[in-house]
């Protein structure tokens, strides 16, 4: 199988052949902005911004590029012409995650470096695997419940971009879930880039958190479940 | 009605038997009932709108039958679809390969998704590159590359997968004679190295030209297969005139409204040469010949039609 995820990951890798300079202000302006938010708001600030980094990466490869990626497969064809071979559906998905992740990387792994050059303890930050994967896929499934809904796919990022400024600038993303009063912060728990980022405070305990675990967990299982399901039933793997 | 048997293959490719399938409360297919021995290449043969997509989609388990059955290489398309895909490449219809990669990297990585290891992969890319014509481009992004260029690359991408059936769905069409004669070449020496080639066509002269055998579909049933020499055979003509349209035409007999032409059919070189000779004093004569293919798909489609296109249609079966 890992042969076919590689085949199709490099197949899939045309965002970063056709922009490869979007690798390059990727990595500066993460370089940039680590630097700026240290500066100014020291360690601290940095930590919360490595959560962010990486629920906000993770959450918009799976929400723009992931789901772009499927939805343009479906137009040209090629899903069909991979269905009729031995390519199979996890194969598919992890190679374009794979093709896709330059871009994540460029996000994530400056601000990390940057970060454990200042003395951040690394070992929390193996918890955030688990959050970046959950939101790659969540914010991939939102994106494709959408996508396979409306009659032209290559419009999607009409969709996902405002969809992407909701759930990660305006929403308590970048600045901490505690600092609202605090009948707004279990509702807000409702959107999913919130939820994931108090599992990720949690987890790392890099920051305080402002719920209970268990609502964050509901929150996400509950969103899990409803965008998979809908995918599932959308989104078939032949034999449609 | 010329036959109405169906032949069964003991060795068959594929074999689909009574396969249909509807969207909604429309049948796209009806009845597709027809096999591919191993190592032929049979050409699928209908109208726009006939079920020629449909039937491929279902035998390359993107579709599922609505009802009917089809086995390819002796596995049940919907039951056993994992050993289908296994064994199976397809071209969709107006399907690129790629477009900011190049032609080396979609064939070579295409066949590394099927599984194959990187060496082999490489190795198999030039050699498929090289017979459709395309190693001095093999570096170029296919953005750049003309339509016949991508759809060259396409063709190689998937006849480089060596699988045991391949399935084409219009892969010439819009190309100019040159590079369609690549491609034929292409298909042929796959046919020849043992695959076993489903292909759809409008065009009467590719299937003429490349096919073991044709099936004709029209309206969502297969309704006649066999080698076009033996389609041909059937008809009750043997000469074609095309002529200026004048009045009184219908004089003598049926004929093909083309506008402000007409194909007239004549029985022998007899009748032909009196015909040619009577039509001439009335309008031009523009062309005079053998009839061919698509004079038999002409005809098979228009009886079709005029049968009443039902399901229990009269099926042809020559040679």
């Amino acid at each position: 199988m890992w042969r076919q995820v590689l085949g199709i990951a490099y197949l899939e890798s045309r965002w970063v052949r056709r922009q490869p300079l979007w690798l390059v202000q990727g990595l500066v302006g993460t370089i940039g902005f680590t630097i700026i938010i240290y500066v100014w708001g020291s360690l601290n600030a940095l930590r919360n911004l490595i959560l962010a980094y990486v629920v906000a990466g993770a959450w918009g490869l799976g929400l723009n590029i992931v789901a772009q990626t499927i939805g343009w497969d479906r137009q040209n064809r090629r899903l069909k012409h991979l269905v009729a071979s031995p390519v199979t559906l996890p194969a598919y998905f992890l190679g374009v995650v794979l093709g896709c992740n330059p871009f994540l990387a460029t996000q994530v792994l400056p601000a990390l470096a940057i970060a454990l050059l200042l003395g951040l303890d690394p070992l929390p930050l193996l918890a955030l695997i688990p959050v970046a994967a959950l939101a790659l896929l969540l914010g991939a499934f939102l994106s494709l419940s959408i996508l396979l809904r409306i009659r032209n796919p290559t419009n999607i990022s009409a969709i996902t971009n405002p969809l992407y400024t909701f759930t990660i600038t305006l929403s308590p993303v970048y600045y901490p879930l505690i600092i609202l009063p605090p009948p707004m912060r279990l509702p807000a728990l409702a959107v999913p880039t919130v939820a994931l980022m108090e599992a990720a405070r949690w987890l790392t305990g890099y920051a305080p958190t402002a719920c209970e675990p268990a609502w964050t967990l509901a929150s996400l299982a509950t969103w899990m479940t409803i965008t998979a399901l809908i995918v599932a039933r959308r989104f078939k793997w032949g034999l449609e | 009605m010329i036959s109405c048997k169906i032949k069964l293959l003991e060795d068959a490719a594929i074999e689909a038997r009574g396969l249909g399938r509807r969207y909604g409360n429309v049948w796209g297919l009806r009845n597709a009932t027809f096999s591919v021995e191993k190592g032929e290449l049979v050409v699928l043969v209908g109208p726009n709108g006939a079920g020629k997509t449909t039937t491929i989609r279902i035998l390359t388990t993107n579709l599922r039958p609505s009802r009917g059955r089809a086995r390819v290489l002796g596995f049940d398309i919907v039951r056993e679809y994992r050993e289908v895909r296994r064994r199976i490449a397809y071209m969709p219809q107006e399907f690129i390969v790629g477009w900011d990669h190049t032609p080396f990297e979609v064939v070579a990585w295409g066949l590394v998704a099927r599984g194959w290891p990187i060496g082999d992969a490489k190795a198999q890319a030039r050699r498929w590159l090289e017979l459709v014509g395309l190693w001095e481009e093999r570096n170029r992004p296919l953005r750049t590359l003309s339509g016949g260029q991508r759809r060259r690359a396409t063709v190689a991408a998937v006849l480089a997968t060596e699988a045991d059936v391949i399935f084409l769905d219009e892969p010439t069409v819009g190309l100019d004679v040159e590079v369609r004669h690549v491609v034929w070449r292409a298909i042929r020496e796959t046919v020849a190295g043992g695959a076993s080639i489903l292909l759809t066509t409008h065009d009467m002269g590719e299937a003429e030209t490349i096919r073991d055998r044709v099936v004709l579909i029209n309206e969502g049933v297969t309704v006649a297969e066999g080698k076009p020499y033996d389609l041909v055979k059937e008809l009750p003509y043997e000469y074609r005139i095309v002529v200026g349209k004048f009045d009184g035409l219908e004089e003598y007999g049926e004929y093909i409204d083309l506008g402000d032409r007409a194909v007239i059919y004549a029985r022998s070189y007899g009748e032909a040469v009196r015909l040619v000779e009577e039509l001439a004093s009335h309008a031009p004569i523009y062309m005079i010949g053998r009839v061919g293919l698509e004079d038999a798909h002409l005809k098979l489609v228009r009886g079709h039609v005029e049968a009443g296109a039902g399901d229990s249609v009269p099926r042809v079966q020559v040679g």
